[in-house]
């Protein structure tokens, strides 16, 4: 504790540069580490408010460099706890992206509450953004797909697991075994890809 | 780049096989006919435009729609095609790659939205309608998204935060820099553009090739005069 109040911002500067390093997807949410940072926002701001009063009543000048330092160091924890904030939030939409609208279970777990509404959110206004942009043709544009250019019409690929049945456009009807091999229609199964069912074999 | 000739050249084989077809004849509310390959290289300007530039341009959402339904349409009269016909090939190659120009033009401005929401909504708010340049779609979408990111800082962060620490919503705006530097190709001769700070002026001929910061070109771009590359 002694250290913490030496140091203003130390924890702060730890979070992002913690979340900065991992190769995880998305790491757990530092619920502790978010809440030190709030209490030190928090017992910084009071020291200040405190001696701010006693400034204005006795006007010693003395005090005025400590009052600013205090007030920078808040403007930084601030500054930090935002931008981890931030990072998430851009975690967690390309997770929409990479894996539709539903977050995998081992996921979830990482994210706190509102992370979770916050992604239902997103990806409720993304979905509503892709019907309508469709216009009046009522077709959809599935932007999720199509993530790259297209090279050919049709590619080889590696089936990682025990899919099943997966019906092509038309109607075919393939049976997807571990191991086994495929040549099937790019835009048809590029979401299987992405989702690591299948592998794309040169 | 590559990628891009590519389509343009399939695309005009494609104008050859189906002649007539491809003309795009129900739009009537435009006084002149615009035709299917029209629309897609007015959409890959757009598409390469948006890729290029640091702020979002101005919506495409017509030429899109026509786009989506001659892909629609096209789709319809492939169906009749043999499958393994070598031009059901080639057509459906092509409609591939029409709607990847689509689906990454959107998404490009999806992301910019994302990125300078806040940015980008209290330009729109000060924008005249008809100079708006979000389709109502995007409009909805950037109003959500913002109101989202600020209920989750809201509620993981800043309702701790001491009172007087709350209101500076505005230094968290992210703004594009319009100043950073782009490659730009003159469609036309341009006279005099200003460049640098000191009124510097260069003449572009058509067709030549620049590198400029963003800003002094803007409005070349968006006359026309000028397409990023």
């Amino acid at each position: 504790m002694s250290r913490q109040t030496k140091l203003f911002g130390e924890k702060a500067f730890d979070l992002l540069k913690e979340l900065e390093r991992s190769s995880q997807t998305i790491p757990a949410f530092d619920d502790d580490g978010v809440r030190q940072v709030l209490e030190e926002i928090k017992a910084i701001f009071e020291e200040n408010v405190a001696q701010a009063s006693t400034y204005n009543t006795s006007g010693d000048r003395s005090l005025w460099p400590l009052l600013n330092f205090r007030h920078a160091a808040l403007q930084r924890n601030k500054r930090c706890l935002l931008a981890y904030l931030y990072e998430r939030c851009k975690r967690i939409k390309a997770l929409r992206w990479e894996f539709g609208p539903i977050i995998p279970g081992d996921i979830k777990q990482a994210l706190c509450e509102p992370e979770v509404t916050f992604f239902n959110n997103y990806s409720k206004s993304l979905a509503a953004y892709m019907c309508s942009a469709g216009y009046n043709q009522g077709l959809p544009i599935d932007l999720t797909n199509n993530l790259r250019p297209p090279k050919s019409l049709y590619i080889e690929v590696r089936c990682m697991e025990d899919y099943g049945k997966f019906e092509l456009d038309d109607g075919e009807v393939i049976h997807l075994k571990k191991n086994s091999q495929h040549y099937l229609p790019r835009a048809q199964v590029e979401s299987l890809v992405r989702q690591g069912i299948l592998t794309h074999i040169a | 780049m590559s990628d891009v000739e590519d389509v343009a050249e399939t695309q005009l084989e494609i104008d050859d096989t189906e002649g007539a077809g491809l003309e795009d004849d129900d739009d009537d509310d435009d006084m002149e006919q615009i035709t299917a390959q029209k629309v897609l290289e007015t959409l890959e300007t757009a598409w390469i435009n948006e890729m290029c530039a640091p702020e979002i341009l101005p919506s495409q959402a017509d030429m899109l729609e026509l786009m989506v339904s001659q892909v629609a349409h096209m789709e319809e009269q492939m169906r009749d095609l043999d499958k393994n016909d070598f031009r059901a090939v080639v057509h459906s190659m092509e409609l591939e790659r029409v709607r990847y120009i689509m689906a990454s033009y959107l998404r490009c401005r999806l992301q910019k939205i994302e990125t300078f929401t806040q940015h980008i909504l209290n330009q729109e708010a000060s924008r005249e309608p008809d100079d708006k340049r979000l389709s109502p779609e995007e409009t909805k979408f950037a109003q959500e998204f913002a109101s989202n990111v600020d209920e989750y800082f809201h509620k993981v962060a800043t309702q701790y935060m001491p009172n007087q620490q709350r209101g500076e919503a505005e230094q968290r705006i992210v703004t594009p820099n319009l100043m950073s530097h782009v490659f730009l190709k003159a469609n036309v001769a341009v006279p005099a553009v200003i460049v640098g700070v000191d009124d510097e002026e260069v003449d572009m001929a058509a067709g030549s090739q620049h590198i400029i910061p963003y800003q002094l070109v803007a409005d070349l771009i968006q006359n026309n005069q000028a397409q990023l590359i």
